[in-house]
């Protein structure tokens, strides 16, 4: 055969990967003749395919193992290979799976034997890895808001600046016109969508459901890329009559049947609208900072009419979605002369308060936030985390997970010493550093991979405690994604250099000699560790602080006197299903003669965060003798004042013995007063428009705080009306009827308004509730701290054992030599308390700027105590101490003659 | 037994190798027990066998002379030792003993 086919080539490379290079040219020897036999016998292709078999058959252990054995002989002794290569079977290996299952053995047993320690890297990373897992879940989820839609880095949201004298402001809403006249002048703006929030009514065949409507624009389908279920997502909201309704809103609805083409009547009794449902979209997932249950247009809005050519009017955010390649500061730059032509009566008003332009020019402008911003812009998103606890939460994970990774570095490195004589031995009988090293290093990342997989198992099961502690959210199916699992390995695989590379480098590098002589020293001994401890407890001490303070500056919020009566009384949302005026009617009348019930009360606005969530603000903003003036415009009923317990300093209240009380007469706080200019109110008259009604003051009050405390007391002007609907009602009852008005409100509601829901609640925790921002903050804060303080005792612990038992004999020499216990205690405990003291010197100033940082955000805060830093102080030293004592107490106490008998 | 265990896919490479006397390596082999036996008989199989049987002592082996057949790789050759034909020999004679104590004769 002169001209023979070839089998393939790959196959042979492969096989030269397999197999021992000396037995390689017999084994391919020995499949060509066969392959060439075969392509006479049954062809080439099949020859072919046989060939592969035959070549993959050769992964056995039997050739793998030798294959393995060579290349790490000629890893170890490159230089030698001649010698090697002449014998046909390599005389010994080095990473020979014996070796490795010596390795496995020898870390298995030293593991075992010093069960403390290696229980205590175990304890201590995995819960560092669990506390870090919850950590960043709740970062990713942070940072991860908003991000799911297509084309996301070409949606914004329109905002107001405005560079009041005192300080710029930001402000989300606008103009029911702007939004057309921007899309007319702009082609650039490829979709635009204005969306005003409210809660409706729904009735399908007789049943009621309460859901959150979104009022829109048919662009929201463009701009917003939430998959449509049903329905074509061009046509979806074409007409004024077509409803889309979100995925689990359809379900409560219509539960199986199909929901497209069926007919919705939304709103109150009496005054119901018919809607075709066009569209099923999915649920808004929980990291979107827009969410809704029905869409319809916005020009069913039942303040349309009035507000389509107000400027003035600001009640919604506005999305764009720009063209592709569109700049944001070009448009920005290009809306200035927009802004000029519409937005004169702001400006005007500016200007009279003697506004300056910033740098970039502007007085007034008309600016775009990203979508990806939009989350943590407090003053546009309203709502939002800022992005400084983003940043904090990644830090203290961080933290928490060096804690732990110092613990490991010191356990190993205070350890290394009784390994020594191994390393000695082993280095004497030929084991190269490279080889003890990664024999070492194995074994920290033996520990490190147990420590991850308990982490893991703690974090899979403490997920719903944490979420349900926190309210967090979080999903542990984000860690199945690609790009987290490379994350997750590239942390694992760090953490194990850096816990356990330094150490295993260290111990490779001992002196054979010195160290089978049992001298070991380390220049410097315990430097590394000390500036670790200190580090440590820098770490701890800090967070301990911004915790306290965190702590006390929310509840100096909570208990700050907020200038009306918050116990006692209870809020009860009303709701969109019936008329609170009339069930507010009602309640009087039902509860006239009750004496437990010591006034009620509506309003428009609730106090605090009741359990619809909800909040709503209304202000005015007009001219009085010139002067600019802007007020929270407050809707009240009879009894207002009496029921939160505000005291009039001048005037009267409302009363139904004047009927003009609920045309045009008006209650203001002192801030009012001031803002107008009167010392004496009461009897004044304004007008908030020139045609308009002309108000008079009739009651004056103290200033009192009608939102959170962040913001300062504004200037309230309080009216009664007959035709604006109250959305909320005030109850006050007696101290000692507390629990039972509670059930008897419920009672009297299910008459009153059948089929509506009772949420109400104590005013009190409606105002504890404003703070639960700050307050899970604290929460993960004392939490944190919490952690890294137990993790970084457990190192000291540690420690602080090992330093005391390599001076057994030192304190059996003393002990003999006539010193007491508590100056041993003292001796082998200062040098402990040395080291925090070093600590706390460096945290209390970093504690105190950053907390001097975060506190300037509110108006009303605690001033930063140095005692606190005493506090913290004092307690770390003893915690230190009763950490550190516990050994020293005990070696101090040992009889002299055991430890210095023990050679 | 005393010796080196033998399996029975090992107890017939040796047994070829005796066949093949001389001329006994890894494709020769293979093939002399596929047409004896019926069975699939894979290479890198045969290859384990032998060297196994080498390192038991029961075969010894050499590089043969360069070829033209095989891209002018050397073949490995394979012999059989003393060892190896004393326990082919005890193992057969075992196997004699056993067949002869079959109290049934009609089994034969």
């Amino acid at each position: 055969m002169t001209n023979h086919s070839l089998p393939p080539a790959w196959a042979d490379r492969l096989l030269g990967w397999l197999c021992p290079p000396q037995l390689l040219e017999e084994l391919i020897g020995d499949l060509h003749e066969q392959f060439a036999d075969d392509v006479v016998r049954v062809g080439e292709q099949k020859a072919r395919q046989r060939y592969v078999l035959e070549v993959l058959k050769f992964c056995r252990p039997y050739f793998l193992k030798r294959r393995a054995a060579d290349l790490t002989r000629q890893v170890a002794h490159p230089v030698e290979d001649t010698y090697h290569q002449s014998t046909s079977y390599p005389p010994f290996f080095l990473l020979h799976p014996d070796m490795l299952r010596n390795y496995l053995k020898i870390a298995f047993r030293t593991l075992w034997r010093s069960k403390g320690y290696t229980a205590i890297n175990v304890v201590g990373l995995s819960v560092a890895f669990c506390v870090c897992t919850f950590l960043f879940l709740m970062v990713y989820r942070q940072l991860t808001f908003d991000s799911f839609h297509r084309d996301g880095e070409r949606i914004f949201q329109t905002y107001r600046f405005s560079n009041y004298p005192d300080k710029p402001k930001r402000t989300a809403g606008m103009p029911m016109p702007f939004t057309p006249a921007l899309k007319t002048e702009f082609p650039e703006i490829e979709a635009a969508a204005r969306l005003l929030s409210s809660g409706s009514l729904i009735e399908y065949k007789g049943r009621l459901f309460e859901k959150a409507l979104r009022y829109t624009d048919a662009d929201f389908l463009t701009v917003f890329s939430f998959p449509m279920i049903r329905g074509d997502r061009a046509v979806a909201l074409r007409d004024l009559s077509s409803i889309v309704l979100s995925e689990t809103t359809a379900k409560a609805i219509f539960g199986t049947e199909n929901p497209i083409g069926k007919t919705l009547l939304l709103g109150t009794e009496g005054n119901q609208q018919r809607y075709n449902v066009t569209g099923i979209m999915a649920d808004a997932p929980d990291n979107s900072s827009i969410d809704f249950d029905v869409l319809i247009r916005i020009e069913n809005s039942p303040t349309y009419k009035e507000s389509k050519d107000q400027w003035d009017a600001f009640s919604h955010p506005v999305f764009l979605k720009l063209a592709p390649g569109v700049d944001q500061t070009s448009l920005e730059n290009r809306l200035k002369t927009f802004t000029q032509k519409y937005f004169t009566s702001d400006i005007d008003g500016l200007k009279k308060k003697g506004a300056k332009p910033d740098e970039r020019g502007d007085l007034y402008a008309i600016r775009l936030q990203k979508l990806a911003n939009v989350h943590f812009d407090t003053d546009i998103a309203g709502s939002g985390a800022p992005v400084a606890i983003v940043y904090a939460l990644s830090g203290i994970g961080i933290f928490i997970l060096l804690i732990a990774c110092i613990n490991f570095i010191n356990l190993s490195i205070a350890r290394s010493f009784t390994r020594a004589r191994e390393v000695g031995v082993r280095k004497s009988l030929g084991a190269l550093k490279k080889q003890l090293f990664m024999q070492i290093w194995g074994e920290s990342t033996l520990i490190c991979f147990v420590g991850f997989l308990v982490g893991s198992l703690l974090a899979y099961l403490l997920v719903p405690v944490f979420n349900a502690q926190f309210n967090a959210k979080i999903n542990l199916i984000y860690l199945l994604k690609p790009g987290v699992i490379v994350g997750i390995l590239a942390m694992f695989i760090l953490v194990t250099l850096v816990a356990g590379g330094y150490p295993s480098w260290q111990m490779a590098k001992f002196n054979t000699v010195e160290v089978l002589k049992g001298k070991v020293a380390i220049k410097r001994p315990g430097f590394l560790r000390n500036s670790l401890i200190v580090t440590q407890f820098t770490i701890s001490c800090l967070l301990t602080c911004c915790t306290i303070f965190a702590i006390q500056q929310v509840n100096f919020l909570r208990t700050m006197p907020l200038g009306f009566e918050k116990e006692q009384v209870i809020s009860i949302p009303v709701g969109n299903k019936y008329n609170g005026r009339q069930l507010l009617q009602r309640l009087r009348n039902k509860l006239a003669n009750d004496p437990t019930i010591l006034a009620i009360s509506g309003s428009g606005v609730n106090l605090g965060r009741g359990k619809d969530g909800s909040v709503s603000r209304s202000t005015m903003g007009f001219t009085y003798k010139e002067k600019e003036i802007s007020t929270d415009w407050l809707l009240v009923d009879y009894d207002y004042l009496k029921t939160l317990n505000i005291k009039l300093l001048a005037g009267r209240e409302f009363s139904p013995a004047y009927p003009s009380d609920s045309l045009d007469r008006v209650i203001i706080t002192e801030s009012m007063a001031k803002m107008i200019g009167e010392k004496d109110p009461v009897g004044q008259f304004f007008q908030t428009d020139s045609a308009g009604t002309k108000y008079q003051i009739i009651g004056l009050i103290p200033d009192y705080h009608l939102y959170s405390l962040q913001n300062e007391k504004a200037p309230i002007t309080m009216h009664l009306s007959n035709t604006e609907s109250i959305s909320y009602i005030f109850v006050r009852v007696t101290p000692q009827s507390l629990n039972s008005s509670m059930d008897k409100l419920k009672g009297i509601w299910s008459e009153i308004a059948p089929g509506a829901d009772f949420i109400a609640s104590f005013l009190d925790k409606n105002i504890d509730a404003l703070y639960r921002n700050e307050e899970s903050i604290s929460r993960v804060f004392s939490f944190a701290s919490g952690i890294a303080i137990l993790l970084s005792c457990l190192g000291l612990f540690a420690v602080a054992l090992m330093v005391i038992e390599q001076r057994t004999k030192e304190i059996g020499v003393r002990k003999v030599l006539g010193a007491s216990i508590p100056g041993i205690v003292l001796l082998l405990s200062q040098d402990f308390v040395k080291l925090v003291l070093i600590a706390l010197a460096i945290a209390s100033p970093l504690a105190w700027f950053f907390m001097q940082k975060w506190l300037d955000s509110y108006s009303y805060r605690i001033t930063i105590s140095l005692w606190v830093f005493v506090g913290v102080g004092a307690s770390a030293i003893l915690i230190a101490l009763a950490t550190v004592s516990f050994h020293s107490i005990k070696a101090a106490l040992m009889n002299p003659v055991k430890s210095l008998r023990s050679e | 037994m005393g010796r080196a265990y033998l399996g029975e896919f090992e107890e017939l490479v040796l047994l070829t190798v005796a066949v093949l006397e001389g001329d006994a390596y890894g494709v020769a082999i293979a093939s002399e027990l596929k047409q004896r036996t019926n069975r699939t008989i894979s290479l890198s199989g045969v290859h384990i066998a032998l060297y196994r049987l080498e390192e038991k002592g029961f075969v010894q082996s050499e590089l043969g002379g360069a070829t033209t057949t095989r891209g002018g790789r050397r073949k490995r050759l394979f012999t059989m030792t003393t060892a190896g034909k004393q326990t082919l020999g005890e193992m057969r004679e075992v196997r004699n003993q056993l067949w002869e104590s079959i109290p049934n004769p009609s089994l034969t």
